[in-house]
């Protein structure tokens, strides 16, 4: 039985080893095509000569596109493949994966210019395809210009580029057609890049400055009863400098207002743009307010809903690589120096990896490459988002590769010295046969749910090792599924037939149709709902780089039984719903057949919030520049603020306000009227203290006079141990809301304050202290003081950490500090917590407090910011709430591949050296890069000879001797997830993280809501080192758990995104439940 | 008797044969030449380990005390230890063993802490075990050979011990350099931006200055972008002499480039091809001088290490205005106000302007340099063919060390001042050390 089923896919595999002999599966989803037998033959080769080669024109290597149409309304995909020394072909589908090449016939070949992009789509309004090539202006001896195809029918065509005023001659990369102005013809937006010396930085500025090299927007005039296309660039929004570097445009609705607006992704230092549509024919580029980070190197995009909101998202493509070897010895990242001059020039933050911005739908984009798992796939140029199983969740293709690598660090480093004694010229000609070749494999990553992908291309069948450029899906058969082609260099392009349809997944094939020029519906949008879910994609025939697919839309359905509906947003904003779908066939919907419905309510921007006033800002200051004195450290402490305490300090039952300042501004205290505005009281002594950044803050009766008393914790990380404006101070309240300093209440200890928790820890009736430490200035990793502070019973206190936690005692770096009750026998045990660090249990015994490590937190150890207790289920036993780094960094954590924090000062200069070694696959190497390391540890370079063999390490050992390490401070990082230690029975926790969305960020407090099982969540970070980027992705999130579950509580916000929250505080204004979010560097702002 | 005589004949045989190999080994090592080969090795390793002018004139200067100091042991009539001279040194008073060869004993000295102070230590093994190789195939025999280098290798040990207090190491771990926004202070350039070298070279102990701050320069013009200003007419001359330059001033620059590590970059092509420093190429210089002399070894170490000295406290002496003025680069002040795409000859190497290293060095070196061996030396400079570029010749030092300095103006690297100042300052580093020590016993 087992023998008669496998047979069949035995002899399948055989035939697959004739076709496609790398294939590792037997039978993949996806099976190459043998050109033989389809006659698609195009190869795209190339020959670096002594005019056209990498050094003369940077992207020698960008390679070629392809598009698919119906060019003959055949109802079959016909496809076009550019070339860059080598003609464009044009293959007509004949049906059942037989191809027949009309170029010549059609005379589209190119004419002997180097082309690169290409788009497809009705420029002329005749209802027939027309093709536009773009091309390389002047390289070496060939010159060129774009060229228009305008389609005569029976694959006769005719250039008429000029006659368009389309003959653009420069350095094109792509285009896109599309109707921005709702006139009812096909606009361009045409993609160009320039190549004058992007390594020279030119002030961001700059890009206001239009030139004829730059990007170019022209309007159709076929509305206005003209042939041609009118230049309208200057007026129009869009940016046309020196500074693009264009290798990808999508045009999408991303502010989901019914307009296109289109998304530009640029190679080198220029950001991205994202255009949002005017409506007035104009557009503004709005990327800095609605993203926070993009790739740097930003190569191809694509734009789709991943997730099933109805919401597309961005990808864009960079070129880190995956593989561990290849990534230990290839650029990575800015040096951190350089980073910081990119910014002063006013660049936005931008990172060299794939970028994945989800779509928020208030106007931002979360950004979670890495949490998503699709931050690599080496020199990438295509992605392209599909459902390529048609199992109802799109995936992530791209395409890879470049036949010279010039990121080879050995390349850039060590090439030269061997032969200097040659003219520049010639030196030149011999780097290029210097450079490093490597061919991989493309990426295919399934999304297994949730915005989680895994690289299954190897069995998927995409496996083979290739340079692949331009890419495009199409389904060529007509089957219902969406095949694969891709433009290769130096070897035949790939077709890939999909043969999903033994999976048994539905789906909907959807063209549309109107009248007027625009027939097929460029810019409109289909949205498929069934069995509550949606599926919408957009028609264009430009994704992902200098390619494009046919305008006919395929949705994997999955296992859905019927349709119920299908809204189309029409390119002109009208809206259809069609009902009476059919599963599995090839539908067309034509504009006027379905029932109208009323165009969106315009987006009225989620209703004004009506929130408190409170007029106040945290003025960040820096005076150390950290990474000058703390090169490795990962992450900053000099912007952990500002301090926030909550308490009534005039005893009329409303809630009083501390903000503490940071360095040189003033801490402030706000009096709640009853009308809820905030008053502020003058305090002379807090503006004498200004000096002093502070970071925690508490309202407690600490004398004993029953007023409330104010401790101020300071920190900054600025000052050394023991200076004065790192001492923490108490004032002491007389009830009124006016505090005087009370100078002696507290031992001078002068580390860089964290936390404080306040606690009878003694039980004399006066309450204590818990001081927590996260950093010894200027030593990250090191063991800073923590404090235990008992109170003398006047307001006065007394240093005994060591008396009650025992003369060994190591806080390690404290972040959070709390004293609960774990365990319900009426005394409070201090939990503390922070980087490296686990959720540490002290229960109070007798006099002392005693460490225990409870079940179920031994590897609990991460980057902790925060602690919060408190049953949150309603079982009666007290569970761990923590906010950690979460999911979303480069940095990977489980308890078999723990982090790991290497401290010690290893070249025994004075100074430690914090580092940091993470797994790559089996190995244990440092996440630093070599250049970083040596930086810190000079001798280090006499190690390894080159950056190849450093590469080969496996292991600390390989790097320092085993006497090094044995004195090093060794702690590990096991879970980065944020989330709840429940415990489940007495002493027993296990741990439920929070949904993915918490985990985009770095959560920085927990705030617990007034209905039981609810949490408000915050955080995001900007002070990690450049390697790890900044993390701002994160919106204020509020979850309640009920029935072993979490639920997404709506969240209002007075500001929207990104939020670097550090406090949330629940406050009580005009008989209202607020949550006070706190801000470093900013203003309070008001969530609910 | 005729047995005896056989034996007497078998004795004197013996005796001559002995003499014979004694004066053959004796001669194995009589001029420069081993030392000129281990310091071009040095000179390499230091190219491809990429370490830059101040440190590559620390390395010059350790490796070639170990060895004069092996010269001032072994042969005290004619030569002065320097160990108790210099800045923070005590004597090395140790024994100096019979049964060595000195010059090998040198040798050793100098390759053990030459190879202690750069990366690439296999390049520097793999180099020193031919030379020992072929030394030893010259007849020097293996117990000699190996008390000779054992020797070396002590003395070597009291020089790695006395370097090791020179902050160096420290200053590894001290802060990098922050980059001002105050207009007027240097900005990282292109196209590497890289940051900005040593900035805490000051606090290297010096050989002989008393301070860092021995001999401070007189400061830049105030800065300014008023286009009348004495800055801005700096500027502009530099901006000028780049439009109107003859090829012989071109090839000037270019012979005087001597920067460690350029980087090249096209589009997403990037790599570093790299020169000797300017200490480097004086230590070039230095070593070709001693063998157009015709110097024995003791001599040519004698020169080499005065050179590196007086190399090493120019660049102290440098930095530290460097550092002090911190002045803005010709390139990035003309790109902000004369020319946006204004690139200059050379690449702009990463730290301050005000002085020129070049200047301050050459001229260090060249009063050294002429001191040892007069003014009237013609000099083939042959130092920069290996990197692609012609011999040059000069009649004397300080016509070399002219040349060096006004290179850097003809490069687009440096305004006029830097040059003239960092020429005074270069002498009077060079006057200074000839005053405060001696390698020569007084007669």
């Amino acid at each position: 039985m087992a023998l008669h089923i496998r047979t069949p896919y035995l002899l399948l595999g055989l035939i697959l080893l004739g076709t496609a002999c790398e294939s590792p599966q037997e039978d993949p989803l996806f099976l190459l095509k043998n050109p033989e037998e389809t006659g698609l033959r195009f190869e795209n080769r190339l020959q670096s000569t002594e005019e056209e080669n990498i050094l003369d024109y940077l992207y020698f290597y960008n390679g070629g596109g392809v598009a698919a149409g119906d060019l003959d309304n055949d109802g079959l995909v016909d496809l076009y493949f550019t070339g860059n020394q080598v003609p464009n072909k044009l293959f007509r589908n004949k049906g059942n994966f037989k191809f027949e090449d009309l170029t010549d016939s059609a005379g589209v070949s190119g004419d002997g210019g180097w082309s690169t992009g290409v788009t497809m789509a009705d420029v002329n309004g005749d209802g027939l395809l027309d093709i536009y090539v773009c091309q390389v202006g002047k390289l070496g001896k060939t010159s060129g210009s774009n060229k228009l195809y305008i389609n005569q029918g029976q694959f006769n065509f005719k250039e008429s580029a000029a006659a368009y005023g389309l003959a653009y001659s420069g350095y094109s990369t792509h285009s896109v057609f599309f109707d921005y102005d709702r006139d009812g013809d096909l606009d361009l937006y045409l993609l160009n890049h320039n190549v004058k010396s992007p390594e020279v930085f030119a002030k961001a500025e700059n890009r206001n400055i239009p030139d004829a090299s730059g990007d170019k927007l022209y309007k159709n005039l076929l509305a206005e009863g003209k042939m041609g296309f009118e230049d309208v660039t200057v007026t129009s929004g869009i940016y046309s400098s020196i500074l693009g570097f264009g290798l990808g445009v999508a045009a999408e609705d991303f502010n989901e207002d019914g307009w296109l607006d289109l998304y530009v992704s640029n190679d080198f230092t220029e950001n991205d743009y994202l255009y949002l549509n005017q409506q007035d024919g104009t557009f503004k580029e709005s990327l800095a307010e609605m993203i926070s980070s993009t790739s740097r190197y930003s190569m191809g995009n694509d734009a789709a809903d991943l997730n099933g909101d109805g919401l597309p998202e961005i990808f864009t493509t960079d070129m880190l690589p995956e593989n561990p070897e290849i990534w230990m010895k290839s650029v990575g990242e800015d040096k951190a120096e350089i980073y910081q001059i990119k910014k002063q020039y006013n660049y936005q933050d931008q990172y060299v990896r794939n970028h994945l911005q989800v779509n928020l739908g208030n106007g931002k984009f979360a950004e979670v490459a890495l949490f998503s798992g699709v931050h690599a796939s080496d020199w990438s140029w295509s992605p392209l988002l599909f459902d390529m199983d048609n199992d109802g969740l799109k995936d992530i293709h791209v395409s890879n590769g470049i036949v010279k690598r010039p990121n080879d660090l050995d390349f850039i480093q060590y090439s030269q010295e061997a032969d200097a004694s040659q003219p520049l010229e010639e030196l030149r000609k011999k780097q290029i046969e210097l450079l490093p070749s490597l061919k991989i494999a493309n990426f295919a990553w399934k999304q297994v749910g949730n915005l989680r992908f895994e690289n299954q291309a190897s069995s998927l069948g995409l496996g083979q090792e290739t340079y692949s450029n331009g890419s495009t899906y199409a389904d060529l058969d007509n089957d219902g599924d969406l095949d694969l082609v891709l433009n290769n260099l130096d070897q035949e392009s790939y077709v890939y037939e999909n043969r999903s349809e033994r999976l048994g997944h539905t789906f909907a094939s959807i063209a549309l149709k109107q009248e007027g020029f625009n027939r097929q519906a460029l810019g409109g949008r289909v949205q498929v709902f069934a069995g509550g879910k949606q599926w919408s994609q957009r028609v264009s025939t430009s994704r992902g780089f200098q390619s494009g697919p046919e305008a006919k839309l395929i949705l994997g359905l999955g296992k859905v039984s019927a349709i119920d509906s299908v809204r189309v947003t029409w390119p002109n904003g009208d809206r259809e719903i069609f009902l009476d779908m059919s599963l599995g066939k090839a539908t067309v919907l034509e504009k006027g057949k379905g029932k109208a419905t009323a165009p969106p309510r315009l987006e009225t921007q989620a209703k004004e919030m009506i929130s408190p006033q409170l007029v106040w800002s945290h003025q960040e200051k820096d005076e150390v520049d950290e990474l000058k004195r703390e090169y490795l450290a990962p992450k900053s402490f000099t912007r952990m603020g500002p301090a926030v305490a909550v308490g009534d300090v005039n005893a009329d039952g409303l809630d009083d306000l501390y903000l503490g300042g940071a360095m040189d501004q003033a801490g402030s205290l706000y009096v709640q009227n009853s009308q809820g505005n905030f008053d502020q009281v003058d305090n002379p002594m807090f503006d004498l203290l200004a000096k002093a950044e502070d970071v925690a803050a508490a309202f407690a009766d600490f004398n004993g006079d029953g007023f409330v008393d104010l401790f101020v914790g300071s920190a900054g990380n600025e000052y050394e141990s023991g200076n004065l404006y790192n001492f923490d101070r108490i004032f002491f309240g007389n009830g009124k809301g006016e505090f005087q300093f009370s100078m002696n209440s507290l031992p001078p200890i002068g580390e860089n304050t964290s936390c404080v928790a306040v606690h009878d820890i003694d039980q004399d009736g006066d309450l204590d202290l818990f001081v927590g430490s996260a950093v010894r200035s200027g030593d990250y990793g090191a063991n800073p003081k923590s404090s235990l502070l008992i109170n003398q019973g006047n307001g006065i206190f007394k240093d005994e950490t060591y008396a009650w936690l025992g003369a060994n005692f190591q806080g390690g770096m404290v972040n959070t500090a709390i004293w609960a009750d774990l365990d319900g026998d009426g005394a409070s045990s201090l939990l503390l917590s922070g980087d490296w660090q686990g959720i540490r249990v002290f229960d109070l015994k007798g006099k002392s407090l005693v460490e225990t490590i409870p079940s179920g937190l031994e590897f609990s150890s991460g980057w902790i910011n925060v602690l919060q207790v408190t049953d949150l289920n309603g079982d009666g036993l007290q569970d761990i709430l923590v906010g950690n780094l979460g999911g979303n960094s480069k940095l990977k954590a489980s308890k078999e591949k723990p982090i790991w924090l290497y401290h010690h000062d290893f070249d025994g200069n004075g100074q430690a050296d914090p580092l940091i070694f993470h797994y790559m696959g089996e190995k244990l190497v440092p996440f630093g890069t070599r250049d970083d390391l040596i930086r810190q540890i000079p001798s280090l370079k006499k190690k390894h000879t080159s950056y190849a063999e450093y590469a080969k390490i496996g292991s600390p050992e390989d790097l320092f001797s085993k006497e090094l390490l044995d004195q090093s401070k060794k702690l590990p990082a096991f879970e980065f997830h944020s989330g709840v230690y429940f415990q489940e029975s007495k002493g027993k926790f296990s741990f439920v993280p929070f949904p993915d969305q918490a985990q985009w960020a770095p959560i920085f407090d927990i705030s617990l809501g007034k209905t039981p099982g609810q949490v408000w969540l915050g955080g995001n970070f900007s002070g990690f080192r450049a390697d790890l980027g900044k993390s701002l992705n994160l919106p204020p999130l509020s979850y309640l758990w009920k029935d072993g579950a979490w639920i997404p509580v709506p969240v209002q916000a007075s500001v929207q995104g990104p939020l670097e929250l550090r406090s949330l505080r629940p406050l009580r204004i005009a008989q209202q439940d607020w949550i006070l979010g706190i801000r470093n560097g900013s203003t309070p702002v008001w969530i609910r | 008797m005729r047995l005896s005589r056989v034996l007497l004949l078998a004795l004197s045989f013996l005796v001559i044969y002995s003499c014979q190999e004694k004066q053959e080994y004796s001669q194995v090592i009589s001029d420069g030449t081993y030392f000129q080969r281990a310091q071009n090795r040095i000179t390499e390793v230091i190219i491809h380990d990429i370490f830059s002018p101040p440190v590559a004139a620390r390395i010059y200067s350790y490796s070639s005390l170990a060895a004069y100091e092996v010269v001032a042991a072994t042969d005290p009539e004619n030569y002065v230890s320097l160990m108790g001279q210099l800045n923070g040194s005590q004597p090395i008073d140790l024994p100096v063993p019979q049964n060595i060869y000195p010059p090998l004993a040198s040798l050793a000295a100098y390759y053990h802490v030459g190879t202690a102070l750069i990366f690439s230590e296999e390049k520097m093994h793999e180099h020193r075990d031919a030379v020992f190789a072929e030394l030893k195939k010259k007849g020097i025999p293996e117990d000699i050979f190996e008390a000779s280098v054992a020797y070396g290798q002590v003395i070597g040990e009291r020089i790695r011990d006395y370097s090791k207090k020179d902050n160096y190491h420290q200053s590894r771990s001290f802060p990098k350099y922050s980059v001002s926004t105050i207009a007027g202070t240097w900005q990282p350039t292109p196209p590497a931006y890289m940051e900005a070298v040593e900035p805490h070279w000051n606090k290297i102990r010096p050989f002989v200055l008393d301070s860092a701050a021995q001999f401070k320069p007189g400061p830049p013009p105030a800065f300014s972008t008023d286009p009348n200003s004495e800055f801005f007419q700096r500027a502009k001359e530099v901006y000028e002499i780049s439009q109107s330059m003859t090829s012989e001033q071109k090839d000037i620059a270019n012979f005087w480039d001597c920067n460690p590590y350029k980087m090249n970059v096209k589009g997403h092509v990037m790599f570093a091809t790299k020169k000797i420093t300017p200490g480097g190429h004086w230590m070039g210089i230095a070593s070709i001088a001693s063998a157009a002399a015709g110097k024995d070894w003791k001599a040519t170490v004698e020169a080499l290490t005065l050179t590196a000295i007086s190399l090493n406290e120019a660049f102290i002496s440098c930095w530290d205005e460097k550092y002090r003025s911190k002045l803005v680069r010709p390139e990035t002040f003309i790109n902000q106000h004369i020319d946006e795409n204004w690139v200059p000859l050379l690449q702009t190497p990463p730290f301050p302007e005000h002085t020129s290293g070049h200047s301050v060095a050459s001229n260090a070196a060249s009063y050294t340099l002429t001191q040892l061996f007069g003014d009237k030396l013609h000099l083939v400079d042959s130092t920069e063919v290996a990197y692609g570029l012609p011999v040059r010749e000069f009649d004397s030092f300080s016509e070399a060390a002219e040349e060096a300095a006004i290179s850097r103006f003809y490069g687009g690297i440096h305004y006029l001042p830097a040059i003239e100042e960092g020429g005074k300052q270069g002498k009077q580093v060079g006057e200074l050390i000839w005053k405060k020590i001696s390698t020569r016993p007084k007669k």
